[in-house]
């Protein structure tokens, strides 16, 4: 318990929350990450995979939209453009976040580095950033170099800004949360390998199994509520629905773009009830940005805290 | 005046479920020494230097480093130390500077003073000239170099260094062994792990002997050669007359015992236990030449540390 007063001095401690160009592990990973040939073959093809998509998507609605009416209708080949090449955004960046995460610390322990850093001053939380913050610049540099092509769209008409604002904030918002899952899971993992089977299986979860989980519960339920000519079922049913939606990125960007369309709002949309009555709810990309960035912060508290664990 | 004491531990103890990893071990190690903590494999050398270097945490008993507690103090404990484990942990992609360079960091030394803290440490452990070389690329050797480099980054007081000339070849194992020496003579407090005593003789001031998870001695070399081995050993070989040199041999002070001993190509010998010095030694011939007694062979049978080891551990573990 004696701490020699002379010793303390030297011994200043500096904020945990220091800069990011402060922050090794940031500084580390990022020199490794774009080393080599590996990022920039990455970043090649992601980008080749979705020019060739969206060069199909452009012939098959080009297509489709001329026939249909005799004239084209651009703004719609520009909209289901945009669309298509955020969905495959979304399913690439579902993908590859957590690909950069998942062996982010078990990666520390199999090359015996992880009791390394352990023994030196850098905090727990310093550490989870570094590796979480350099993981999601690179997700950054993905759709920011999808950008462009985003931008094709614009050449149709069709689309707003609005519309690319929000599609980019879910999309970093997913990329958050999955990378985090990432993270989290590596963290308590001893192999990689482990570590990326769970985070994968809680990605598909949240994106496929949770949404057809839920919904089939509710369909089954809403049959039954659709025969009593109530609204307070109804009301209760549309924000069970609501709360789905917002779990699933993919939903809430499709409703989101649903209500930007049709009621030209950002924050709130009205629904008109059955009966006449109309409801006003919130835009979904709302409820899910807070709820993913709320399960980011829980994914990230528990990693660092398992990272500042001593072994027993 | 009481020496201080940088590593000090009072009935450590650490168990995994039923098996004692160390019992009741209490080290003293003072500042400036070269520190050999020598025990077989699996007698809890890891597992001491684990809890030194806050790794784990003990199941009883108390450790301090540089007067902080490794539990309740463990920053302060890692501001002053430098550890080297028995395995080099690298990182796939990265240049021999970047290493150094990461470690400081993590160390928080400040960006500015990091380039001309690596050139130094690279220049101390002479690697100046792979600076720019992946770190996967080196050799053992140049690896646990690099490592050493890294131990000091910060200036710890105290390097605690498991098993660092393991599995390196001779060159190479001398190499570090200077490099230790040279710490040593930087002011640095080196408490390091072997298994193989020749390696911790030539250049340590202090030794302690750990089997099955318990200190067996502990102290100066010297004092650690007395408590070990109290007597000399003379090996004598006699044409004749035995048990008149033997009788002879019994009365002269500082002899505690003589032995008779297996017959080499057909002469006699004994061996004297004898606690006296140099000048005691000769007395001894004297004596039998006085008395007309033959002597072939005279000789002291020298003890270097491995027989002191072997005395010391009785092979329980292994």
């Amino acid at each position: 318990m004696t701490a020699p007063a002379a010793k303390l001095g030297r011994g200043r401690r500096i904020g945990r929350w220091r800069p990011l160009t402060d922050n090794p592990v940031f500084i580390k990973e990022l020199r490794g990450r774009m080393r080599g040939a590996r990022a920039f073959v990455v970043l090649t093809f992601y980008l080749g995979l979705l020019g060739a998509f969206t060069g199909l998507m452009y012939l098959a609605v080009a297509e489709s939209a001329m026939s249909v009416s005799g004239q084209s209708n651009v703004g719609e080949v520009g909209r289901t453009l945009f669309v298509s090449i955020v969905a495959i955004e979304m399913l690439l960046v579902a993908f590859i976040a957590p690909a950069f995460t998942a062996g982010a610390i078990s990666s520390e322990r199999e090359h015996q580095t992880f009791d390394l850093l352990r023994t030196t001053l850098l905090g727990p939380t310093s550490f989870v950033l570094g590796k979480l913050l350099s993981a999601m610049l690179y997700v950054l540099l993905l759709l920011l170099a999808a950008v462009p092509l985003q931008s094709i769209a614009f050449f149709f008409g069709g689309v707003a800004e609005t519309e690319v604002i929000l599609s980019f904030v879910i999309l970093i918002v997913t990329a958050l949360l999955f990378s985090t899952v990432g993270i989290f899971f590596s963290s308590r993992a001893h192999r990689t390998l482990s570590a990326s089977v769970l985070t994968y299986t809680s990605v598909a979860f949240f994106t496929f199994g949770l949404p057809i989980m839920i919904g089939g519960v509710v369909l089954m339920f809403g049959f039954s509520i659709n025969n009593v000519q109530s609204t307070t079922p109804q009301i209760a049913l549309l924000y069970v629905l609501g709360a789905i939606i917002c779990t699933n990125p993919a939903a809430t960007a499709l409703l989101t773009q649903y209500v930007l369309l049709n009621q030209q709002t950002i924050g709130t949309f009205t629904y008109t009830l059955s009966g006449g009555e109309t409801l006003t709810l919130i835009s979904p990309w709302i409820p899910f940005t807070l709820l993913y960035l709320v399960l980011t912060v829980v994914f990230f508290a528990l990693a660092v805290r398992r990272v500042h664990q001593i072994e027993n | 005046m009481a020496e201080e004491l940088i590593i000090e531990t009072h009935g450590l103890v650490k168990r995994y479920g039923k098996l004692v990893a160390v019992n009741n071990l209490s080290l003293k190690v003072p500042r400036g020494a070269i520190y050999g903590f020598v025990g077989p494999n699996g007698a809890g050398k890891t597992t001491t230097m684990r809890i030194l270097t806050t790794l784990i945490t003990p199941t009883a008993g108390d450790a301090y480093v540089a007067g902080y507690s490794v539990v309740d103090y463990p920053r302060e404990v890692r501001r002053a130390i430098g550890y080297m484990p028995d395995f080099f942990g690298v990182y796939d992609d990265m240049k021999v500077w970047e290493y150094l360079d990461f470690f400081a960091a993590c160390y928080e030394i400040p960006e500015r003073e990091r380039p001309g803290l690596i050139n130094d440490l690279l220049a101390l452990v002479d690697l100046t000239h792979r600076r720019d070389d992946m770190v996967e690329k080196l050799s053992r050797g140049m690896k646990q170099r690099l490592s050493l480099a890294r131990t000091l980054a910060h200036d710890p007081d105290v390097l605690i260094l498991d098993e660092p000339a393991s599995g390196l070849d001779p060159r190479a194992r001398i190499e570090i062994r200077e490099l230790l020496v040279e710490m040593a003579r930087m002011g640095k407090t080196i408490f390091f792990s072997s298994h193989i005593l020749a390696d911790v003789a030539e250049i340590c001031t202090h030794l302690g002997i750990i089997e099955s998870g318990e200190i067996v001695a502990q102290g100066t070399v010297t004092d650690i050669r007395r408590q070990l081995m109290p007597a000399r050993e003379i090996l004598i070989t006699l044409l004749d007359q035995v048990d008149a040199a033997k009788a002879a041999l019994a009365q002269i002070a500082g002899v505690t015992g003589v032995h008779d001993m297996s017959d080499a190509h057909g002469r006699r010998r004994i061996r004297v236990d004898f606690t006296g010095d140099d000048e005691g030694v000769s007395q001894l011939l004297q004596t039998l030449s006085a008395r007309g007694i033959p002597v072939v062979n005279f000789a002291e049978e020298t003890h270097d540390l491995e027989t002191v080891f072997m005395r010391a551990t009785k092979g329980i573990v292994s």
